[in-house]
Parts: C-alpha cells; structure tokens; sequence
C-alpha cells in the first residue's frame, strides 16, 4: 500500500468516524448498541433500558437523563425488528419531549405484534 | 495508481461543471409556483396548538400499546367500536382515532372486530342481497343470522381544558377508552392520554 494510498483510507476512517453519533460516555455499550442517534447526545444518557416480553409481545421502557443544566428537546421513536431485521409496521410516529436540566424521563413503548424480536430507540437531542 | 485517481478526479469536475452549465432538468410533477412538498407522516406537527395528526398518533399508539400489554386477548376475543365522544370546543373527527387504535389491533393478530353499529346496514344490505335477490346460488350465498356478536365493546371519550392569557395558549388533551364485557356489562380495561399543548405568541 503506497503512501497515496494510506492517506485515503485514514480519511475514509475519519470520516466515517465523524459521521457516526456521539453518545454520551455515560450511556452503556448495550445500551448504546440500541439506540439509533441523530448527531450529538447533548448531554443526555441513557443510563437504563429494560426490556421485558409479557404476553408474547415486547415491552421497552428507557431511562433518559439529562445532565445537563439547561433543558433539552428530545425527539424519539421506537422502530420494531423482526428476527431478520426487517421493520414492523409503518413505525410510530415521533414524539417530543422536554428534559429538564438535571432530569430524568423514561420513555416506554410496547411492539404492535408478537414477530417483533427486537427494537431501535431512535433520539435526536436538542439544546433549547 | 496516483495518475488514475488524479485523471479520475479530473473527470469527475468536468462533469460536474458541464451539469452546472446546463438548465436544471424538470421533475416529473405538475404543480403551481407555491412550493408544496411530501413530508413525514410521522414528524411531530406543530403548526398549531389545535388537535393534529401526533396527537391523533400518540393517542392510537398508547391505547394499542396498552390493551396488548395487559393480555386481555387470550384467545382471539370478538371486539367492536360503540361510541367516541368529542366533548372538545373543536371539530375533530373520533373515528379516525378508532380507525388506527382498530387498525394496528387487526394488524396484531391478536383480536377479530366485528361490524360496529356503524358498519352494520352495509352487512345487512349485503346479506339482503345475496338471500332475497335470487340471484345467487343457494349453497354460495352467505346465510343470515351467522354473524359473530362482539364480546368486548371499546366506548371512549375525548375531552380538553383550554387557557389563554395575552400572550400563551394552554391546551391540555384528555383521551379515555373503556373496553366493556357486552354481557356482564363491567369494565375489563381502561387507559387514559394526556397530551399539553402550549403556544406562545
């Protein structure tokens, strides 16, 4: 691999890099791993996400802290998988809500079907 | 390679200068000169503090959500839709609501509607048709008197409480759905939503 060539690819890994969300140090890798971001946490964790399957369907509840001062304007909505990871259903609709500074909300959605094995919580942060 | 890349890259600005030169190609639309556009059905719409699609969406979502989690329907019960009160001061047609709570339920697997009293001259209608015209085969017509009654009937109910200074707007949202045993008559779940809106002029 030439130089030309090395100099491509770290900048092809930068920018990829880049492009990725940053989520909160304080948000946990599996935690993480489930939540689809849209450009910055802002200050926001997610310090808790339960899942429970009761009655053959899926159930989600997760926590969101703010740890900032000032208030934050949260957008979310939770995407259902199936086992292949195709979505089910249209998807909901997206919800706002206001974090206050130093607070914390849970959030909670149950899947539309039994076929629903797994979820996305998908967030976008803003700082008002 | 460099030399590749570089005469690449070179072919690349050229084209992108010639498709600068040229008119924009039209899109296969008609429409006037005001811009109007497809958006997301599902965005958050704050064009104003009066009932709107999110809250029709949050409202359906939470009482699915709800009536699935609490396991009411083991073994595929029958269910129909009474009454959507709007004790609201604005227009808001109920029925939609009912329409995606009934829709994502149908869509579960996990319950079977029958016709509500809305729906019901339609069948009979039909049914009529099929028996009494004479123009249907006896043994591919379908019979009367072998509709499925409801076990579970859903009666909800929307309500608001409005304040208004000079300057904020506060519209507080309250949807009620009871889901009720036809014959014993009792309540067997009931969910509440509560949606504020505040504007600020």
């Amino acid at each position: 691999m030439n130089t030309f060539n090395k100099l491509l690819l770290a900048l092809t890994v930068m920018l990829a890099l880049n492009a990725q969300a940053q989520h909160e140090p304080a948000t946990p890798a599996s935690v993480a791993a489930k939540v689809a971001l849209r450009g910055d946490a802002n200050g926001v964790r997610i310090p808790e996400m339960r899942v429970v399957r009761r009655n053959d369907i899926l159930m989600v509840q997760a926590d969101l802290a703010n740890m900032g001062n000032t208030d934050r304007m949260v957008f979310y909505r939770f995407r259902w998988l199936d086992t292949v990871g195709n979505q089910v259903g249209d998807g909901e609709s997206w919800k706002q809500m206001s974090l206050l500074g130093q607070g914390q909300q849970s959030v909670k959605s149950v899947a539309p079907s039994s076929v629903v094995t797994d979820f996305r919580l998908e967030l976008t942060v803003e700082s008002r | 390679m460099p030399r590749l890349i570089s005469s690449t890259l070179l072919l690349c600005a050229t084209l992108g200068l010639a498709a600068c030169e040229t008119t924009r190609l039209s899109s296969p639309v008609v429409r006037l000169d005001r811009q109007v556009n497809y958006g997301d059905a599902k965005s958050v719409e704050l064009v104003t503090n009066e009932f709107g699609s999110t809250d029709l969406q949050m409202i359906a979502e939470k009482m699915v959500g709800s009536l699935l989690e609490t396991g009411i329907f083991q073994g595929r019960p029958t269910v129909t839709i009474s009454t959507v009160k709007n004790k609201t001061s604005e227009y808001i047609d109920t029925t939609n609501v009912m329409n995606s709570i009934q829709t994502t339920l149908v869509k579960s697997g996990k319950v079977r509607f029958v016709r509500s009293i809305a729906e019901m001259q339609q069948g009979v209608d039909e049914l009529q048709r099929q028996n009494q015209s004479g123009m249907y085969k006896q043994s591919s017509s379908a019979k009367i008197g072998k509709m499925t009654a409801a076990k579970y009937t859903l009666e909800g109910e929307l309500t608001s409480i409005v304040k208004q200074s000079a300057t904020t707007k506060d519209v507080f949202y309250k949807f009620t759905l009871k889901m009720i045993d036809v014959e014993e008559g009792s309540i067997e779940w009931q969910d509440e939503k509560e949606i504020r809106k505040t504007s600020k002029r």
